[in-house]
């Protein structure tokens, strides 16, 4: 046996637990929702483990060509957000009847989500996030209406031709290195690293090659848009935080697109009137926050993903996905509730986790950056306060189902118990600041934007814009990397 | 070697330009195809960049050996490019049923909202 197995214990079996749960599940389709949820939950307490274990403990399988994992707390957060995520939305379709197929595909998204977190080589990445890719289409095509169909042909094509891309970055960087490791990054050749950084802002959901997200997290069902924007976007960020922890001047590259998108995506969320469009717009925007700052992209991507699966869960029943429809629809206190807890904590209210991660993000930065990211900040809460400030009707409505109250309740105990994680960013000077935005965005969409509307043009989401805008984001990558 | 280096940007170029210019579904997933391909070349020549023969430890080696780490891995992109690609073209199947042209714009205007 090697003997470095042992410096990261239970990893092996805890990986492969969720692909032997995921295949064996067609056996005991009786037993499919039971065994889920054990997978859920072990990765829950997998990743909180993690998560308080001070140092990063690697491991490398058959010497340097091989498989190279590696757990520190920015994993353990991750883990703990997906376990958290897929848990809600189990506990959202156990009454719903879903086949034996669904759960299937859900475990196996999982686990392969989980693989991603651990991962530090480009070729376990690689087939992770491909595997991540068939499911994610399974899972998203599950109604087979022709609507779902073509969007789910239409991720595949633009994170294929993405990860294409991607595979010659990673031969380039093991001819200069004689290794895949995320390590040898830093020494590789310029167009190396220009075609990673495309393959995986694709996968993330950044900037302009992001535009393929909207459309396609708002027409997947309810469940799996939670699961899409909650977890599976942050299986493309997350190999970008690592790299940019390990190699300065990729975090430089990384930084200014996450500028960028968090800009561009306020800036088409502000103006949706489709509520799931919006939440996905907003995603778009929130992986910014997590690539300008990466030492807190675990914590930042735990307040978000539960934030944004709640989100997504209850606006996938109220009675219209059209904000102006739901001004007149009764909607039910707990749904209102949940919303607007989760809406504010995306806004940053403080004593919900998302303001604590807001806060944490913009301390290290330089101060232009901290402007534009407070900039983008007010155009979040311009965008969440379009779901607290839905008008009351008065007439009563009826109790949204058993599944989604226990859903929502442990995705918003997760929004308070993230609190936990950081304690130092509770001062008088980021509450006050933290309040500001949040008043400020709540005046501006009031008075002025709830009475205007413009519709952007949606030109750049067709797919081969999408597919063509990858050289234009290519050359711009490599012209960055080489100044 | 620079000759064949050449060639395969050249495969890449004409899928990926393939990807985009074509107007019918099932030419864009063999453009896709195409694409892969010269990747998986990519892969080979570099892997043959330090000699030809196979890398078995067994007397004397009759040369430079190829490196298998890359044709190792590349087995791995084989086998999930096809499957990618066996499960569009079940989605393509489906779609057919009520798109029988398979025009790419024709599907987008009907599907998008």
């Amino acid at each position: 046996m090697n003997p470095l197995i042992a410096e990261i214990p239970g990893v092996i079996p805890w990986i492969a637990l969720p692909f032997f749960i995921g295949f064996s599940i067609n056996l005991f389709p009786k037993l499919s929702r039971l065994l889920a949820v054990v997978v859920a939950l072990s990765s829950m307490i997998y990743g909180a483990v993690q998560l308080l274990r001070p140092l990063p403990q690697t491991l490398e399988l058959l010497d340097h060509f091989g498989v190279t994992l590696q757990i520190d707390g920015l994993s353990g957060a991750l883990i703990l957000t997906n376990g958290i995520v897929t848990l809600a939305v189990l506990l959202y379709c156990w009454q719903t009847g879903k086949s034996t197929f669904f759960y299937t595909q859900l475990v196996i998204l999982h686990g392969s989500v989980n693989a991603v977190f651990v991962c530090a080589d480009f070729i376990s990445l690689y087939v992770a996030v491909e595997v991540i890719g068939i499911a994610a289409f399974l899972l998203m095509t599950y109604t087979r209406s022709d609507r779902v169909l073509w969007v789910g042909l239409r991720y595949l094509f633009v994170s294929n031709t993405a990860m294409l891309f991607y595979l010659v970055g990673a031969l380039l960087v093991y001819q200069s290195q004689h290794s895949f490791a995320f390590a040898g990054l830093g020494a590789a050749p310029p167009e190396a690293i220009a075609l990673i950084i495309l393959g995986l802002l694709t996968k993330g959901g950044v900037f302009i090659s992001g535009l393929w997200l909207p459309l396609t997290h708002s027409e997947a069902d309810t469940p799996v848009s939670a699961l899409l924007s909650g977890v599976v976007i942050k299986a493309g960020i997350f190999p970008l935080v690592r790299c940019a922890l390990i190699v300065p001047e990729v975090g430089e590259i990384l930084a200014l697109l996450g500028m960028a998108t968090a800009l561009l995506g306020v800036v088409y969320a502000i103006w949706e009137t489709d509520t799931k469009r919006l939440l996905a717009l907003s995603s778009v925007s929130q992986v910014g926050f997590m690539l300008v700052a990466p030492p807190i992209a675990g914590f930042y991507a735990l307040a978000h993903g539960c934030s944004k699966a709640a989100l997504f869960l209850i606006s996938g029943n109220l009675p219209s996905r059209e904000f102006a429809q739901l001004a007149k629809v009764p909607i039910p206190p707990v749904l209102r509730g949940g919303m607007a807890i989760a809406a504010l904590s995306i806004a940053g209210l403080p004593g919900l986790g998302g303001f604590a991660a807001k806060a944490l993000a913009v301390k290290d930065l330089l101060p232009w950056q901290a402007t534009v990211l407070n900039i983008a900040a007010v155009g979040t809460a311009i965008a969440m306060a379009k779901f607290i400030l839905i008008p009351f009707p008065s007439t009563p409505a009826p109790p949204p189902t058993q599944g989604l109250s226990l859903a929502l309740l442990l995705l918003v105990g997760a929004i308070f118990a993230a609190n936990g994680l950081g304690p130092t960013a509770y001062t008088v000077a980021n509450a006050l600041k933290a309040l500001g935005i949040i008043a400020l965005g709540g005046l501006i969409y009031g008075f002025i934007l709830q009475r205007w509307s413009i519709k952007l043009p949606r030109g750049g989401e067709r797919l081969e814009h999408l597919i063509g805008m990858m050289t234009l984001m290519l050359t711009a990558l490599f012209w960055m990397v080489v100044t | 070697m620079s000759i064949l280096e050449a060639y395969i940007f050249g495969t890449l170029l004409i899928g990926f330009f393939g990807i985009i210019f074509k107007k019918n579904l099932m030419m864009k997933i063999i453009a896709m195809d195409v694409m892969s391909t010269g990747v998986i070349a990519y892969y080979v020549l570099i892997a043959a960049r330090g000699g030809f023969y196979t890398p078995i430890a067994a007397g004397a080696t009759p040369g430079p050996y190829a490196d298998p780490v890359p044709q190792a891995v590349i087995l791995t992109a084989i086998v999930i490019g096809f499957s990618i690609q066996a499960l569009m073209l079940v989605g393509v199947m489906k779609l057919a049923r009520n798109n029988p042209t398979l025009e790419t714009d024709q599907i987008e205007t009907n599907n998008t909202p």
